[in-house]
């Protein structure tokens, strides 16, 4: 009698690893009980192996499929799925590059694996409202000061120290990639927009800094303003804020837009 | 039954109180790739049936295109994630989403299949094969109960096709189904190309297997094809169904009645205009050798 939990125990062992399962366990059907364990196993690898390459194609094209391969052995080998849906089976991807050679050698591989599961993530984010500008217009000038702000659900700010995303959209194109070098910019921004295509764009160092402070959620307007005043001359920082607030509700990144009523008011921006 | 507009149909939660086999005529698997196309051509399918777990995110283009589509048709959850056959745990984050789904959806009915996907916390993403003893059976009764009590309703459970069989099995695998059906109150989606499957890989007599399970409890069908090596088959849907099915499909119906029927391809996907030749095919023979009776439920 073998019990069932043993049972699963030993089948899922062996479709991971290899001999597991003892013959003697099996039926003998038409089917040899090796071939039959054999099906399973080769449809768990490359169940695993199509999703990873479902998520990440111009990881897998910028790899090449010696190294590519290399990648999936080792990552199913390290991360059996521990989630419900293959959506999430590769999160670790990023992390697990920066963790094993030759991989880890490539600032870019990784920050390439990074930015297409950020892809991912704007693709299936929640849904939410999107403030038009007029909304801001109208309010109170002394109310600015204390406005803070929300991005919309499928918002992402993906740091960049390499041309990983050049890296990636040349690949996408069916072009050469770029040699791997240091990113122009500091970050990219990625969103979904009302039509619920997926965009993204560099941002620089003084836009990094205004982004961060709304994704923090803990700073209103003023705080972003002198946060700017750090990396500019005051007198750029009201006209400078003011144009990416229009900018990012132009694109529709807006979601939320709360008046703090205890701030004192502060002097007018406009 | 019930009478509107002088057109009788079978209300669905009146048939599931009376056990009435509902109909709800013949259904496609929802593919991402026909999205636009069911939309925009509003084809003449009677309902489709989607696989939940695809369903289960914040939002985005899933979530837009089912609310859409679903407003244009019936729709069916079916689920590859119950596990029920696991002796972990039952996963009630799982079964809390898929009921705020059904919520959603409003489906004609949830499904999954009757298997296992994963043990010890880690998911093959495969579905497995249980062996066919009572041991198995206890144990997939018992926690098919908790489903359908959590969910507030009875659900289909799908035959799977296997690779291998075990040597504890007391019974074959009609037994094994058709109990668990009878003991859980779970209705059966009878996958044909499935029996099909198992029977080439196994050995054994497909008429005789859909013989022995309690007819009753069928409630719909699955059609799909498959990849033939000769020495075994493996169940890949990415194939048109293949005569031998059609053939097996026709017997089934010729025997049980009418049943709701759809075509499910997973892989290769191929053009919509494809699909709807196919479900055309199956509704001829549907038409031909066991007309229902009945409308199409609203």
């Amino acid at each position: 009698m073998i019990a069932l939990h043993i049972l699963e125990q030993r089948l899922l062992a062996h479709l991971r690893n290899g001999p597991e399962f003892p013959r003697e366990w099996c039926a003998q059907g038409r089917v040899d009980s090796d071939v039959g364990l054999s099906i399973y196993a080769n449809a768990y690898h490359s169940r695993l192996r199509e999703a990873l390459e479902s998520d990440h194609p111009q990881l897998a094209a910028y790899l090449g499929d010696t190294l590519w391969s290399e990648f999936c052995t080792g990552y199913i080998g390290a991360h059996p799925s521990r989630v419900r849906s293959l959506r999430h089976f590769g999160v670790q991807v990023p992390a697990w590059l920066t963790q094993h050679m030759p991989f880890a050698e490539h600032a870019a591989i990784a920050e390439l694996a990074e930015f297409e599961r950020c892809l991912l993530d704007v693709f299936d984010a929640a849904d939410g409202g999107r403030i038009a500008w007029s909304a801001l217009q109208a309010l109170d000038p002394d109310a600015w000061p204390g406005v803070r702000l929300g991005f919309h659900p499928s918002v992402r700010l993906l740091p960049t120290q390499t041309n990983a995303v050049e890296i990636w959209r040349t690949l996408k194109e069916a072009q050469p990639p770029p040699a791997a070098g240091p990113s122009a910019t500091p970050a990219r921004l990625l969103w979904r927009d009302a039509e619920r295509v997926s965009r993204f764009r560099p941002v620089d160092a003084a836009e990094h800094i205004a982004l961060r402070a709304v994704f923090s959620q803990q700073e209103d307007f003023a705080t972003l303003c002198e946060q700017l005043a750090r990396v500019m001359p005051a007198a750029e920082v009201p006209a400078t804020a003011v144009g990416f607030l229009r900018q990012w509700f132009d694109e529709g990144i807006m979601s939320q837009l709360h008046v703090a009523s205890d701030r004192a008011p502060a002097p007018r921006i406009s | 039954m019930i009478e509107r507009d002088g057109i009788a149909r079978v209300s669905t939660p009146e048939a599931r109180a009376s056990g009435v086999r509902p109909w709800h005529g013949y259904g496609l698997g929802l593919r991402t790739e026909h999205f636009d196309a069911v939309l925009d051509e509003h084809p003449a399918v009677d309902w489709f049936e989607i696989i939940s777990e695809n369903f289960m995110v914040a939002g985005g283009k899933p979530r837009h295109y089912l609310d859409q589509v679903r407003s244009r048709y019936p729709l069916a959850m079916h689920g590859v994630s119950l596990s029920i056959g696991s002796t972990d745990p039952l996963d009630l984050h799982y079964l809390r989403e898929l009921k705020q789904l059904a919520r959603h959806v409003e489906p004609i009915w949830i499904s999954d299949h009757l298997c296992w996907t994963g043990n010890g916390g880690i998911n093959s993403h495969d579905l497995l094969p249980l062996p066919y003893t009572g041991e198995a059976i206890a144990h997939v009764v018992a926690r098919l109960q908790q489903v359908q009590e959590f969910l507030g309703r009875e659900i289909l459970v799908e035959n799977v096709s296997t690779y291998v069989g075990f040597a504890n099995a007391e019974m074959d695998e009609a037994a094994f189904l058709g109990e668990i059906a009878r003991r859980s109150g779970c209705r059966i989606l009878l996958d044909v190309n499935n029996i099909y499957v198992s029977s080439r890989n196994h050995g054994f007599d497909a008429d005789a297997y859909v013989a022995a399970l309690p007819a009753e409890k069928i409630w719909q069908i699955h059609l799909a094809g498959h990849s033939d090596y000769g020495d075994y088959v493996i169940d890949t849907h990415d194939h048109p169904v293949c005569d031998e099915v059609w053939a097996l499909y026709a017997r089934t119906l010729a025997r049980i009645g009418a049943v709701t029927t759809m075509i499910e391809r997973d892989d290769h996907i191929p053009p919509l205009a494809e699909l709807l030749a196919e479900l055309d095919h199956a509704r001829r023979i549907g038409d031909a050798v066991a007309p229902s009776t009945l409308a199409v439920c609203a």
